[in-house]
């Protein structure tokens, strides 16, 4: 039970930390690790929900009042953890291995970019952008037109199985990719690698800046996906998808529709990416073909994989250490090495100064989606947070 | 009509021809396919469950025909089945790999999943307390929440009997259910198999290769060799059969009682 | 359109397709023989093709800073170049093999696949950090030696250069070579049956593990040649300029029949002409509508249909079923 004001501690210094140093990389680590903590930790379960609600709906808005960048951060965070809970359906539950899928993320982000922008007047005839409030429509016709993609691109591969299904899934998200590209003619789509901008944002509620709106958007969206995973794992269709990851041939033995299901777990993960793609393109205002390429697809599966695939809490937790991974430890080591570089810091008798400018600690993301994938596969293949069985009540 | 009926059924795998137009009919009870290693029994099921398209021939259950039918609609006509070499979810518990083979009997939709809403709940507390149910029958209650891959051997067996009846079978198809079990313990199992055909009228297809069980339990065997059927009849037909003997042990010998592991 | 014109262009975009083919050819072999023999994609394949690219260029850089590189006659050269981006993609294929795959050998098939996946991003950024700290710069230019931009009239529309010729020469022989590896060598015949039967060929004493290393090792080196080539013809090379390639590759692969050398060569040459004929005449005959870079898409495209319809290849070779 000492864990009950070991937690409530723990936030609350992490809080005041955070009060009192807004600018710290470090204290910000801090906070995240106290809502870690707080998860992990065993108190009641009315405490902990209360904890880590006051943490993301108080205090984490608060933190973002100081220091935008931060609130930033926490959308990104929340942005990805919506792509990694649908890949992880596809590739954790499911067992298909899915290396396009940005590509739902990108129709998602297209669909809004194109009609919530002047853009779609030079394919329809006038009357664009849509007005802002269309953009809560658009949350639903991304999810659609994000499943419907899923179904359209996995009716022809979803025979293929193992590392061949994973290779042309690559190749629709290359395709998709090139396509974005290069749809600017003969009809303009897409405007090509020049993108689309200026997208429309929708009026916000009691007059909340951006940054908070959409963080508590993204912070919405995460909760209804977390549910509804929560939902689907723990129901028929859950099982029937672990059935197929475990054995295809019984599954099908035992009764499990091989296609449906599968097409099924593809359109469940495309529509958790069509949404936020939604959201990402209104945040960003500006969307090309840049943001959707296969390292993404390659950032989202190191998520799921750190975090222990088909694992909710593991997708949850390695979508939030790759983006802070990649946004603050990668960005904050190239600030702190910029700073002693013009401090002319020496260390072992090496000037700093001396580094090679096209040195970047901030550009090797792939280093370390890298180094993550062959790690766990190597020393920990079921993810730090591994999934768990369900342990049902006997005798009822 | 009968139940289960597979006429002429002929299968070639490149040149070889794995079944050479078999016939096969079953009412009630229990019928057991015998043969050597490599006579086509496992292939035989495989086409009976939809695994494996037959080149030629006709299989009915209940009058419908079932060439052309996908596993899983197969399955859900009420025809379900175990494998040779056990192929259990390895990562799921008893009770789960119980559940999925209820699969087929569940009338949910999506909307009902994600709204939990009371048929969805009750139609899984009902699936929960059936498959505790058929995981007592089998003797395997107490390991309900038991990963599958850390059961002992016979237990995955007697999982893997549990999960063919969670679809609610009338013709549940066992390949070599006792393999890899004592004498003992394949006694209980039969006297289990029996039970089932008494008190829900199943009708079973056994393929065994152990001939005390075969004998015993069967109320009729069919033997295959290379392919083709060379006997059927009651247990003792057979066993007098003289191409069943030779099929079995060569030009002379005794009956199959001798051969255990053919 | 002008009809004229595009029958004008063919030759040249043969000639093209052909160089183009050949280079998708050598980095095929590196995916074929792997998976020939462990089932099992290589994914890191195209950075260790692109990392041959980059010891062929520092290789050169060194010569060009001691003045060695006008120094030496060229063909010496070539040959000094073409063998250092041999051995270090050769032995780089050889260390991910044994740090990343081979742990992983007994594991369900998409645990190495992923680690493959991984391979290649660490690849791609450890080629940059070092290239940025060596040389502050990671796009590198290989230099020219002015024998190789020699260009031959061949007709009035079509002229081939000395570094074309010298991609097919250098191809052809390599495929020559592994041709008589694989064929008439003790080593290839172990490869071969280990390809067949894994277990069988260990109990015939075959030490399966040296012969995967070998695989390894005769497939990187292959996929370095191509590296280098690739330099030579390209002149521009960075750390992610393999990726693509060696998509490409994988799909000729695919193609010929994966698995199958013969078949490695066969895919790569109807890719790669496939890849120059869309390249040219794509806009040409739809008017601008759809531009060169379709041919990324149609060589993906060719993946995609052909792994769903006719996973074999064109050759026909076996593919094992798996669960």
């Amino acid at each position: 039970m000492i864990q009950v004001p070991l937690s409530v501690g723990v936030v609350a210094v992490s809080a005041l930390a955070v009060a009192m140093f807004p600018r710290s990389v470090l204290v910000f680590l801090l906070f995240q690790g106290s809502l870690l903590f707080v998860y992990r930790a065993r108190i009641p379960e009315r405490l902990r929900w209360s904890l880590l609600a006051a943490a993301l709906l108080v205090l984490m808005p608060v933190i973002g009042y100081f220091n935008s960048y931060y609130l930033e951060v926490a959308t990104q965070v929340g942005i990805f953890v919506a792509l990694a809970l649908g890949l992880n359906i596809v590739v954790g539950l499911a067992g298909l291995l899915d290396l396009g899928y940005v590509a739902f993320f990108a129709v998602g982000a297209y669909s809004w970019a194109i009609f919530g922008s002047p853009h779609a007047n030079i394919i329809l005839r006038g009357g664009f952008p849509l007005a802002g409030w269309w953009f809560y429509v658009f949350l639903l016709v991304g999810l659609a037109v994000a499943a419907t993609t899923g179904i359209l691109l996995g009716l022809p591969v979803l025979r293929l199985h193992g590392d061949y299904l994973a290779i042309v899934t690559l190749g629709f998200g290359e395709v998709i990719r090139v396509l974005a590209n290069n749809l600017d003619k003969p009809i303009n789509f897409t405007n090509g690698p020049k993108g689309i901008t200026p997208i429309s944002r929708p009026p916000t509620p009691f007059g909340l800046p951006y940054g908070e709106y959409f963080y508590f958007l993204a912070l919405l969206i995460v909760v209804a996906v977390v549910i509804v995973n929560r939902r689907l794992e723990d129901s028929h269709i859950g099982r029937a998808w672990e059935a197929i990851r475990e054995d295809e041939v019984a599954a099908r033995a035992m009764g499990v529709p091989l296609v449906r299901m599968k097409l099924m777990a593809f359109a469940c993960g495309a529509s958790f990416a069509g949404v936020m793609g939604v959201l990402f393109s209104a945040k960003q205002v500006f969307i090309n073909p840049e943001s959707f390429t296969f390292l993404e697809s390659i950032g989202v599966l190191a998520m799921v994989i750190l975090g222990g695939m088909g694992s909710i809490p593991g997708a949850v937790v390695g979508a939030t250490v790759v983006t802070v991974l990649n946004l603050q430890v990668l960005k904050g080591f190239s600030l702190w090495l910029n700073e002693l570089k013009n401090a002319g810091v020496t260390v072992l008798g090496y000037s700093l100064a001396d580094l090679p400018t096209q040195f970047e600690p901030a550009k090797y993301e792939r280093m370390v989606f890298g180094v993550i994938l062959v790690l766990m596969m190597i020393f920990r293949p079921q993810g730090i947070f591994p999934a768990r069985r369900r342990q049902r009540e006997l005798g009822g | 009509m009968a139940l289960f009926e597979a006429r002429r059924v002929t299968k070639r795998f490149g040149g070889l021809t794995a079944l050479h137009r078999v016939d096969f009919a079953l009412e009630q009870g229990i019928a057991s396919i015998i043969g050597p290693n490599g006579a086509g029994k496992t292939t035989l099921f495989n086409i009976f469950t939809g695994l494996y398209a037959a080149d030629d021939g006709s299989v009915t259950f209940r009058g419908q025909p079932l060439l052309g039918l996908r596993p899983d609609q197969i399955t859900a006509l009420g025809i379900c089945r175990t494998f040779q070499n056990i192929r259990l979810f390895s990562n799921m518990t008893a009770i789960e790999n119980v559940l999925v083979g209820m699969n087929s009997r569940i009338a949910l939709g999506l909307w009902d999943v994600l709204s939990h809403s009371r048929r969805f709940r009750r139609t899984e507390s009902h699936l929960a307390a059936r498959a505790i149910a058929l995981l007592d029958r089998v003797g395997l209650q107490a390991n309900a929440n038991a990963v599958a891959r850390s059961l002992p051997y016979g237990d995955r067996r007697r999982l893997e009997l549990a999960r063919a009846l969670a679809p609610e079978p009338a013709l549940l198809l066992l390949d070599e259910p006792t393999a890899g079990m004592t004498q003992g313990e394949a006694g209980t199992l039969m006297r289990l198999l029996r039970g089932l055909v008494a008190d829900l009228g199943l009708a079973i297809i056994l393929i065994e290769h152990n001939m005390r069980v075969v004998m015993e339990v069967s109320d009729r065997v069919t033997v295959l060799d290379h392919g083709e059927k060379i006997a059927e009849g009651s247990p003792r037909e057979v066993q007098e059969n003289v191409r069943v003997i030779e099929a079995y042990l060569g030009t002379r010998g005794a009956g199959p009682r001798g051969a255990r592991r053919a | 359109m002008d009809v004229e014109l595009l029958i004008g262009i063919f030759p040249q975009v043969l000639l093209d397709g052909i160089i183009l083919g050949f280079m998708y050819a050598l980095i095929a072999l590196g995916y074929t023989m792997v998976y020939g023999v462990l089932e099992f994609i290589n994914f890191a394949h195209s950075e260790i093709f692109i990392v041959g690219a980059f010891v062929g260029v520092e290789v050169m850089l060194g010569l060009k800073s001691v003045g060695l590189l006008e120094g030496l006659p060229w063909p010496v050269v070539l040959i000094l170049v073409l063998l250092a981006g041999m051995a270090g993609s050769g032995l780089l294929a050889v260390a991910v093999e044994r740090v990343a795959y081979r742990p992983l050998r007994n594991a369900p098939r998409l645990i190495p696949l992923i680690s493959a996946i991984g391979i290649s991003f660490f690849l791609q950024d450890m080629i940059r950090l070092f290239e940025s700290l060596w040389r502050n710069a990671f796009n590198l230019v290989y230099p020219t030696l002015d024998v190789l931009n020699l260009r031959f009239e061949l007709t009035e529309t079509m002229d081939v250069s000395v570094k074309s010729l010298v991609v097919i020469v250098g191809a052809l022989l390599m495929l020559w070579a592994l041709h008589l590896i694989v064929n008439r060598t003790k080593v290839g015949t172990a490869i071969r049956a280990v390809a067949e039967d894994q277990a069988a060929a260990s109990l015939m004493g075959i030490d399966v593990n040296r012969i995967i290393s070998l695989t390894f090792l005769i497939g990187g080196a292959m996929g370095g040649a191509a590296g280098v080539l690739f330099g030579v013809q390209y002149g521009l090379i960075n750390p992610y300029s393999g990726f693509i390639p060696g998509l490409k590759a994988f799909t000729a692969a695919v193609l010929g029949g994966i698995g199958n050398i013969p078949g490695a060569m066969v895919g790569g040459l109807v890719l790669g002409l496939l890849e120059a004929f869309a390249a040219s005449y794509l806009s040409l005959l739809t008017g601008g509508a759809f531009g060169a870079e379709y041919k990324d898409i149609l060589a993906f495209s060719l993946l995609i249909l052909i792994l769903i319809f006719r996973p074999k290849g064109l050759l026909g070779e076996v593919v094992r079923e798996r669960a």
